[in-house]
């Protein structure tokens, strides 16, 4: 009997890949109602500032909303935001002339048995039915439909008198791609799509896709450790200039080229070209409300020369090399680096930044510890940086 | 060798991505591209592309404008996602054919009817038809024709050459399609294939448009 109630239970499991399967999917379908009823809200927002600006009546006239509808595949929590938008919207406007009446009859299923036969049907399909539950007459029962087709979102929406011939009395199709913006309009100062754009479109030229950054960071070394350890360079301060661009006004990736400078009277100068290529990693678009987080990777070349500059040779300083050093040749050296490192933007106007680097050719050096270790790749210094973007 | 890497680095974002070599194929299907010249392209994404300098540019530039699907393919059956990717230009195709068909029912009022498995698809199918009749200029109703049950019974077990005439016969004969109206109706007649047919029936005549 217990075998037979296992095996019993067992066949009405959910198979575990099945389940796994549905699962997947349903996060699949939440991910997109959650990109999408922007869209599908932008969509709202076009129709009811359309229908401000010619209204089908002259007068508010008693609307049911008979029906919202979302793409199919797509869940209910979704009818349920553009219902709720769809409403607080036509309310916002009553230039619109709808008014949004409640109807439970209309949208209830209901039943009529006659001589005829039985007919089960909506309120709104059955107007004759409706007349005798008490709906007065001359009410209109507004349809809307929210479909995604391929790269675009539609937005049908119609009219239909609740008389018995149910005439359709105004009928329109709106569509938006996956390339459009969302608008974001208020909902009690519409705007035209136009209009709205144009807005968008001043926001963006106001921070176009190339960026002059002016940057001052200091980089410090690691100590050396250990028997024979060398000195290490003292931190070095840069100045930088240069310009990013970004392909798009996403900045999703930006890259950077940048020439800079470091002076410390008596002590040191130096000169250094740099090229970054950085990648968003906060979003798929720049936020224009909230800082931005990049990823970057860079490759320098550095010449600094002056006696605080010794230390950038593989051996360690001797005394008679520093008093030689400081009294005849100046110490000069060439180097290249490799960078990693974050930066956080804000507005894409003011920069913070940490890194590490690593400098292939002072690999075996002994005036140069090691701040951490990546595989083969040692990170002698450490970096900060503040930058601001014209 | 540390100035060509410095900008390799520096250009390496104008490499775009696109559906190809460099983009999985299942990635790639999600997306609809199409090649715009320049002009085409800053109107379509104005801000996105950068505008011909005002005496021209070194190399020829055209831009191909990829957009993702809403939907990513799988979400939902494939049939139904070949019928509701195209909706807009079937309908659109369907309201004119039917308007062009009949010149003489013009002035008649439209119904509309959708055959399909889905009930959520025969929906959407039958709003945008709606739609689309709207806008062909044609006087269109939300009302349905209706059959007795043993009507159903009876048309149900026909072959669709057969089905579609008698059931439209039964509903000029029952009052439900009354003169003056005209019923366009969209079907699929094989679960497999992804073509909407339609045919209209009017005064209990049955013509297949497509």
């Amino acid at each position: 009997m217990m075998s037979w109630l296992l095996g019993l239970s067992l066949a009405f499991a959910a198979d575990p890949a099945e389940e796994a399967q549905r699962i997947e999917l349903e996060r699949a379908r939440a991910q997109v109602a959650d990109q999408v009823h922007l869209a599908a809200f932008d969509l709202i927002d076009e129709l009811v500032y359309q229908l401000r600006e010619e209204p089908i009546f002259a007068q508010p006239t008693p609307v049911v909303l008979a029906g919202v509808s979302v793409p199919v595949g797509l869940g209910t929590g979704m009818q349920a935001l553009l219902e709720n938008h769809l409403a607080g919207v036509l309310i916002a406007n009553p230039e619109a002339n709808l008014q949004l009446v409640h109807c439970p009859q209309c949208t209830a299923v209901v039943v009529r048995s006659s001589a005829k036969g039985t007919v089960v049907s909506r309120g709104v399909d059955d107007p004759a039915l409706l007349a005798e539950l008490g709906v007065e007459a001359g009410r209109h029962a507004l349809f809307i439909d929210v479909e995604a087709e391929g790269a675009f979102l539609v937005l049908r929406a119609r009219l239909t008198e609740l008389s018995p011939s149910l005439p359709i009395v105004w009928s329109h199709t709106l569509s938006s791609s996956t390339s459009s913006p969302a608008l974001l309009r208020d909902s009690t100062a519409l705007k035209s799509a136009e209009e709205a754009r144009a807005e968008y479109l001043n926001l963006l030229n106001g921070q176009g896709s190339v960026v002059i950054p002016a940057r001052v960071s200091v980089r410090t070394y690691a100590l050396p450790e250990g028997d024979n350890a060398g000195t290490a360079p003292p931190p070095f301060i840069w100045l930088q200039a240069g310009v990013e661009l970004s392909p798009t006004v996403a900045r999703r990736w930006t890259s950077g080229m940048t020439l800079g400078y470091a002076l410390i009277p008596e002590a040191y100068q130096g000169l250094m070209a740099q090229a970054r290529l950085s990648r968003l990693v906060s979003g798929q678009a720049r936020s224009l409300t909230h800082p931005d987080l990049y990823l970057f990777g860079g490759l320098s070349l550095s010449t600094v020369w002056g006696p605080a500059t010794a230390s950038f040779r593989n051996q360690a300083l001797t005394l008679d090399e520093i008093l030689t050093d400081t009294a005849l040749d100046e110490p000069r050296a060439t180097f290249g680096a490799l960078q990693l490192g974050a930066e956080v933007r804000l507005g894409n106007r003011v920069g913070f930044g940490v890194f590490l680097e690593t400098m292939p050719q002072f690999k075996t050096s002994r005036n140069f510890g090691r701040y951490a270790t990546l595989g083969p790749v040692e990170a002698h210094a450490f970096g900060a940086e503040v930058a601001l973007c014209f | 060798m540390n100035l060509t890497l410095l900008l390799a680095i520096w250009a390496s974002p104008f490499i775009r991505p696109q559906p190809g070599s460099w983009r999985d194929p299942d990635e790639a299907a999600n997306y609809t591209c199409t090649r715009l010249s320049l002009e085409e392209a800053e109107r379509a994404r104005p801000g996105a592309v950068r505008p011909r300098g005002p005496r021209g540019d070194l190399y020829d530039r055209d831009v191909m404008l990829c957009q993702e699907r809403i939907l990513p393919l799988g979400l939902r059956l494939d049939g139904d996602e070949a019928v509701l990717s195209s909706l807009e230009s079937r309908v659109t195709e369907l309201a004119g054919a039917a308007r062009g068909y009949r010149p003489d029912l013009l002035g008649a009022t439209w119904l509309v009817e959708v055959f399909y498995p889905s009930p959520a698809v025969s929906a959407k199918i039958s709003f945008a038809a709606k739609n689309a009749l709207m806008a062909e200029g044609l006087r269109v109703s939300d009302r349905a024709p209706t059959l007795a049950a043993g009507d159903v019974q009876v048309i149900t077990r026909m072959p669709p050459e057969d089905a579609y005439p008698t059931a439209c016969r039964r509903y000029a004969d029952n009052g439900s399609l009354r003169a003056g109206e005209v019923l366009l109706a969209v079907v699929q007649l094989d679960r497999l294939e992804t073509t909407l047919h339609a045919g209209l029936c009017a005064a209990g005549s049955w013509t297949w448009l497509r």
